[in-house]
């Protein structure tokens, strides 16, 4: 049915409305030729129904019309009874005039209708399309907003306080050296508290590396997994290893910030959901461009993911998409989890570019 | 006491920093500090002008980097020594730092208390390095000269250093590949025993080193 009906849609009005005359005039001729005993007129609503709801409302009229000037000289040439005077022929005619027309108005309508509904859930299809693309590209202003200021509070900490810090550590070296001239026990207080400055130091260059971890050179991501594979393994009492067989130089600063993230999620997830003991960080050249892998031996992808739907393996695939990187999460066979994330060397070139 | 009064200049963004090490460095008897700046230019300029024996350069500055000024000095005011005071960790940044010129490191708010025997040491004609980075450095170079950069890489075959020297001239894996016409693996498998040989712990080790190597050569 649709199929006939896509085919009449990709047909010229003109050819249509030929058709519509030439199928009138056949169905008239066969009226004819079938006599005035056998009804026919039933057929002629083909023609007019086509007319109608191929070519256009006026056009059905003329089509109706058509057909009934063809029915009643078919019926006068066949000398029926039902056409023996001009008012009956006039009564007659009228009659099947106005129910093809009926037939035409409401086809006419049910055409207007279709076509509107077609219209609005190609309206809405678009909109929906449109609303997608849209939540996409806001999601991903959000993840770069707030990887931005996590940046901008990274070095706040770095060259605001920690610089402030290692300031006032100065200061209480002066004090030190002071009161050591003078011979004063209070010497040994000073330089305690220089050291307790200098550990405040240390906890903020430590934070601002949580905050911004990896430094704009292209080696600055090998250097940032192999500082995290160590404070992993010191924090959480884990054998964390970062294996990085030949240099792996990222161009582009964006690129290698994701790629970190995704290392570090994967690390928590493995630590803290997987109660992994052993998680090997790898970054690799492949012919066809970088792979970082993360391979942990914990217990594995639950069979259910929770409720928020994994939302840290959802923002993994977020920021792998925003690079244009493949992600995979996949079961290790021996057991635990292996993410792998593949950037193209052809797309890492133009995002440094 | 007839020992002379060495005289020291500031470059440091941060007037705390630059208030207390000028305080700091002022009560100390043989030491002076005869200037400041807390940028680049500033500071290249003052140090024309005042001709310090020693520069203390913070390596972020607002205006141009601290390793360039380092270089600079190094380069066109060579009677100046250099010791670099940073927030910058000292694993990644002393190398640097000792390629560009300097002759001491010392990381803001580590060892505050080393700050006048750097000092000291780097005016004595020594180089000066906090204990840790000492057994990273010696382990490798050997003890008296950080800059006897030579001489591990002799264990190198001439394909390992082939590779060795691609690497240092910025060539990353792929390319050192498609520039020797041999596969990524075989790259890789050069760059395992390298390491091994040179007794680099990773990759980045690795590549520094040949950065470093290639940048020594250059200069020699």
């Amino acid at each position: 049915m649709s199929a006939w009906t896509r085919f009449l849609e990709r047909r010229s009005r003109a050819a249509l409305a030929a058709g519509c005359i030439v199928l009138s005039l056949a169905t008239g001729f066969t009226d004819y030729l079938t006599g005035t005993l056998i009804s026919f007129s039933a057929f002629y609503l083909a023609p007019v129904s086509l007319a109608a709801w191929f070519v256009g409302t006026v056009f059905g009229l003329f089509i109706a019309a058509l057909c009934v000037t063809v029915w009643v000289l078919g019926n006068l040439i066949a000398g029926d009874a039902n056409f023996a005077n001009p008012f009956l022929i006039a009564w007659n005619g009228s009659i099947q005039l106005a129910s093809f027309s009926v037939v035409v108005v409401v086809l006419g309508q049910l055409r207007i209708l279709t076509r509107d509904l077609e219209r609005r859930v190609r309206e809405r299809a678009a909109a929906l399309t449109k609303e997608i693309a849209e939540r996409e590209r806001l999601q991903k202003l959000l993840l770069q907003a707030s990887e931005k200021e996590q940046r901008r509070i990274g070095q706040d900490l770095h060259d605001g306080l920690g610089q402030h810090l290692a300031g006032t550590a100065i200061a209480g070296q002066v004090l030190r050296d002071k009161l050591e001239r003078r011979s004063l026990d209070e010497a040994g207080d000073a330089a305690k508290v220089v050291q307790l400055i200098e550990e405040g130091v240390s906890l903020t260059r430590r934070s601002a590396k949580g905050l911004y971890p990896v430094d704009m050179q292209a080696e600055g991501l090998m250097l940032a997994l192999d500082e995290f594979a160590l404070t992993t393994t010191r924090l959480f009492d884990v054998n964390c290893r970062f294996l990085c067989e030949s240099p792996v130089l990222v161009h582009s600063a964006t690129a290698a910030e994701h790629l970190f993230r995704i290392a570090q999620e994967a690390t928590r997830n493995a630590i803290q959901h997987g109660a992994a003991r052993n998680i090997d960080i790898e970054l690799n050249t492949l012919e066809e461009g970088h792979e970082l892998r993360i391979a942990d031996d914990g217990k594995g992808l639950p069979s259910m993911l929770p409720a928020n739907g994994g939302l840290g393996l959802r923002i993994m695939a977020q920021r792998a998409q925003t690079v244009g990187a493949d992600f995979q999460v996949m079961a290790r066979p021996e057991g635990g989890t292996v993410v792998t994330c593949r950037l193209p060397v052809t797309i890492e070139e133009k995002m440094a570019s | 006491m007839s020992t002379r009064t060495s005289t020291v200049f500031l470059v440091d963004d941060h007037p705390l920093v630059r208030e207390w090490l000028t305080t700091l460095i002022n009560q100390l008897p043989d030491l002076r500090v005869c200037g400041e700046a807390a940028g680049a230019d500033k500071a290249f300029e003052g140090m024309r002008a005042s001709a310090p024996d020693i520069a203390i350069v913070d390596l972020a500055l607002p205006e141009g980097s601290g390793l360039a000024l380092v270089k600079k000095i190094t380069s066109e005011l060579p009677q100046i020594a250099v010791v670099v005071l940073s927030m910058h960790d000292e694993r990644y940044y002393a190398e640097r730092a000792f390629r560009a010129g300097a002759r001491g490191y010392v990381m803001k708010g580590e060892s505050t208390s080393s700050i006048a025997a750097a000092i000291r040491d780097v005016l004595g004609g020594k180089l000066y390095v906090s204990p840790r980075m000492q057994s990273v450095f010696s382990k490798r170079f050997g003890e008296d000269d950080l800059r006897n950069l030579h001489a591990p890489v002799k264990k190198l075959s001439d394909r390992e250093l082939e590779v060795f020297r691609l690497l240092g001239q910025g060539y990353e894996t792929r390319r050192v590949a498609e520039s020797l016409n041999v596969s990524i693996k075989t790259v890789q498998a050069y760059c395992a025993r390298i390491k091994e040989k040179l007794q680099l712990a990773n990759a980045s080790e690795l590549l520094r080193e040949a950065i470093r190597w290639n940048d020594a050569q250059s200069a020699g």
